[in-house]
C-alpha cells in the first residue's frame, strides 16, 4: 500500500510541476464557464417567457420542464456538456503516465524495484486518478456559486426554483468521476503500449471518438446490434445519474471497464520484459 | 558465500544471440570488472541480473535468490544503475530519492537519514533541492549511484558508471565506487580498462556474448604493466 500511495504521489508531483495539469485546468474551467453561462442564459430567458403565459409552468411543454429550477435547468446541463469535454482532456493527463517512463528510460528504474507489476499499475493509476477528480472538482464552483446568489432569480419567477437539489448534483459528479475514471483506464493501457506521449493521447483520443460513434451508430442499427450498441453507449449508461436517478448498474458497468483495461495493462507492462 | 551465481546464462532475442551460456560466480564483498567491448552483451547481462528481463535459458542467483524464481527477494539484495541514470527531470534530487527508498521499503522515519548518509557519500548534498531535469551530466550519473546505494543493498550492478564523465569526475566516482569495497559486493561495467585496472579485483571479459576470461587481477595481467591491454586485444581480437 506504501509503494502504492509513493507511486501515486510521485504522479501527482510530476502532472503538478509540468504545464500538463495546468493546461488541462484551465481549458476545463474556461469551457465549463461558456457552457454554465450559455445554460443561465437559456433558463433566464425561459423564466421570462414563462413569466408572460397566463398559465405559467403549467402551459409549458413536458421537454421544456427542467427549466424550472435551477439545478436541472443549469447544472445539470452543464455537467453533461463536461462529460463531453472530458472525453479530450482525460487523454492528454493519461498519455503520460507510462509513455514517459520508457521514453526517460526510468522504467527500468521501477521494473528492477523490489515491487509488483500490480503495484506499479495501480499506483499510477490512482495518481492519474485523484487529477482527473481534481479537475472536476474545479466544477463544485458553479453550484457553490447558485447556492449562494441563486436567490436573486426569485425576482424572475414566482417558482421556487432558487435552492439547488445537492443530491442531484452529487449525483452528477459522482457520473463525471465514473465516466472519467473510465477514460483514463483506456488512456492508461493505451499509453503503456508506446514510447510516445503524443501518439498515445492521439490514439486514446480515437478510441473515444469511437465510443461517441456508437452513439450515433445505434439508432441506424438492426436489432440485436442495436441493443449491444445502446448498452455500450456511455451517454445511455450516464443518463440516469445526470438526471439525478441513483443506478448501481452503470457503476458495474464502468467498473467492470475500468477493471478489464487495468488488467490489459499490467499484462501489457509484464510482456515489456520479454522483448 | 558467493553472491552472484551465474550458470549457462543464453539470451536470444529475435535474430541475434545477447549471450551464449555464461557460467560465472562472485564472492561475497569483491569487486567485479565486466569487460567487453560495445555490444558484446554486458548491459544484456546485467538486465537479467537485475530482473528487468527474463533470460531465455539458464539460471542466475542472487545472494541465493533465482532471479525469476523469487524476483521480489532477489530486487532487495540489488542496488542497481542502468546505462542512463533514471532520473525523473521533474522531480527535484531529494523528492526522487525519497521516491526510490519509499521503492526499496526504507523504514519511513529512516528515509531522511538514508537520504542524507547517500547523498553526502556521492557528494550531491549540495544539489538536494535542485531538479533533475538541470543538473549536469557528472551530478546525474551521481544522483543515479546514490539512488543504488538506498537502503545499502548487498550487491552494486553499475552499467558504465563513468560514461560521459570528465577525467576529474571519472576519477571521483572510481575512488567512489573504490569506498564501497567491503560493505558491498559491486559489478561494474566499463570499456575502459584503465578504471578496471585502479580498483577491481576480478575482472570477466565477455566477447560476443561469451566469457572468454573469469580470473582475478594478478592472473590476466601476468604482473606485466599492459597485461590487462594485451589480454583483452587478444581475446577480443575476432
Amino acid at each position: 500500500m506504501r509503494t502504492i500511495l509513493a507511486i501515486a504521489k510521485k504522479e501527482l508531483t510530476i502532472f503538478l510541476t509540468t504545464p500538463w495539469a495546468w493546461i488541462v485546468f484551465t481549458f476545463f474551467s474556461f469551457v465549463a464557464s461558456t457552457f454554465f453561462m450559455n445554460a443561465l442564459t437559456d433558463f433566464r430567458r425561459a423564466h421570462a417567457d414563462v413569466a408572460q403565459l397566463s398559465g405559467g409552468w403549467s402551459q409549458v411543454e413536458p421537454e421544456f420542464q427542467f427549466l424550472r429550477n435551477l439545478t436541472d435547468g443549469v447544472v445539470m446541463p452543464t455537467f453533461s456538456a463536461m462529460l463531453m469535454v472530458l472525453m479530450f482532456l482525460v487523454p492528454v493527463l493519461s498519455a503520460r503516465l507510462f509513455a514517459d517512463e520508457r521514453r526517460q528510460k526510468t522504467f527500468e528504474l521501477l521494473m528492477t524495484s523490489p515491487i509488483s507489476t500490480t503495484q506499479i499499475v495501480v499506483g499510477k493509476y490512482l495518481g492519474g486518478l485523484l487529477l482527473v477528480s481534481l479537475t472536476i472538482a474545479l466544477l463544485l464552483v458553479y453550484p457553490l456559486v447558485l447556492t449562494a446568489y441563486g436567490s436573486s432569480f426569485s425576482a424572475v419567477t414566482s417558482e421556487k426554483t432558487s435552492t439547488l437539489e445537492w443530491p442531484t448534483v452529487l449525483l452528477g459528479f459522482l457520473g463525471l468521476l465514473v465516466w472519467g475514471a473510465a477514460l483514463l483506464a483506456i488512456g492508461t493501457f493505451i499509453s503503456s503500449l508506446t514510447e510516445s506521449v503524443i501518439v498515445a493521447i492521439v490514439v486514446t483520443f480515437c478510441v473515444s471518438l469511437l465510443l461517441l460513434l456508437v452513439r450515433i451508430l445505434a439508432p441506424g442499427a438492426g436489432e440485436p446490434l442495436r441493443s449491444v450498441l445502446e448498452y455500450a453507449s456511455f451517454e445511455a449508461q450516464l443518463r440516469n445519474f445526470m438526471r439525478g436517478v441513483f443506478d448501481p448498474r452503470p457503476l458495474v458497468f464502468f467498473a467492470s471497464l475500468i477493471a478489464a483495461f487495468l488488467v490489459a495493462t499490467h499484462r501489457s507492462v509484464e510482456s515489456r520484459r520479454w522483448v | 558465500m558467493a553472491m552472484i551465481e551465474v550458470e549457462g546464462l543464453t539470451k536470444r532475442y529475435r535474430d541475434r544471440t545477447a549471450i551464449d551460456g555464461l557460467t560465472f560466480s562472485v564472492r561475497e564483498g569483491a569487486i567485479v570488472g565486466f569487460l567487453g567491448p560495445n555490444g558484446a552483451g554486458k548491459s544484456t547481462t546485467m538486465k537479467i541480473l537485475t530482473g528487468f528481463m527474463p533470460a531465455t535459458q539458464g539460471k542466475a542467483k542472487v545472494a541465493g535468490f533465482d532471479v525469476f524464481e523469487q524476483p521480489l527477494e532477489a530486487k532487495r539484495q540489488i542496488g542497481y544503475l542502468p546505462e542512463t541514470p533514471p532520473l525523473y527531470p521533474e522531480l527535484t534530487v531529494r523528492g526522487f530519492l525519497e521516491f526510490v527508498a519509499e521503492l526499496k521499503a526504507v523504514p519511513r522515519r529512516e528515509v531522511r537519514r538514508e537520504v542524507e548518509r547517500v547523498a553526502a557519500a556521492t557528494g550531491v548534498t549540495s544539489e538536494l533541492d535542485r531538479l533533475n531535469g538541470t543538473l549536469s551530466k557528472g551530478y546525474r550519473q551521481r544522483v543515479g549511484i546514490s539512488q543504488a546505494l538506498l537502503g545499502g543493498p548487498k550487491l552494486l550492478i553499475l552499467d558504465e558508471p563513468t560514461e560521459g564523465l570528465d577525467p576529474r569526475q571519472r576519477n571521483e566516482v572510481l575512488q567512489l565506487v573504490k569506498g564501497l569495497a567491503g560493505k558491498h559486493t559491486v559489478v561494474l561495467s566499463t570499456h575502459i580498462l584503465a578504471e578496471v585496472k585502479a580498483i577491481c579485483e576480478q575482472v570477466l571479459i565477455i566477447h560476443r556474448g561469451t566469457l572468454v576470461a573469469n580470473d582475478t587481477m594478478a592472473a590476466i595481467t601476468g604482473g606485466r604493466e599492459n597485461g590487462l591491454e594485451e589480454k583483452f586485444i587478444q581475446l577480443t581480437a575476432n
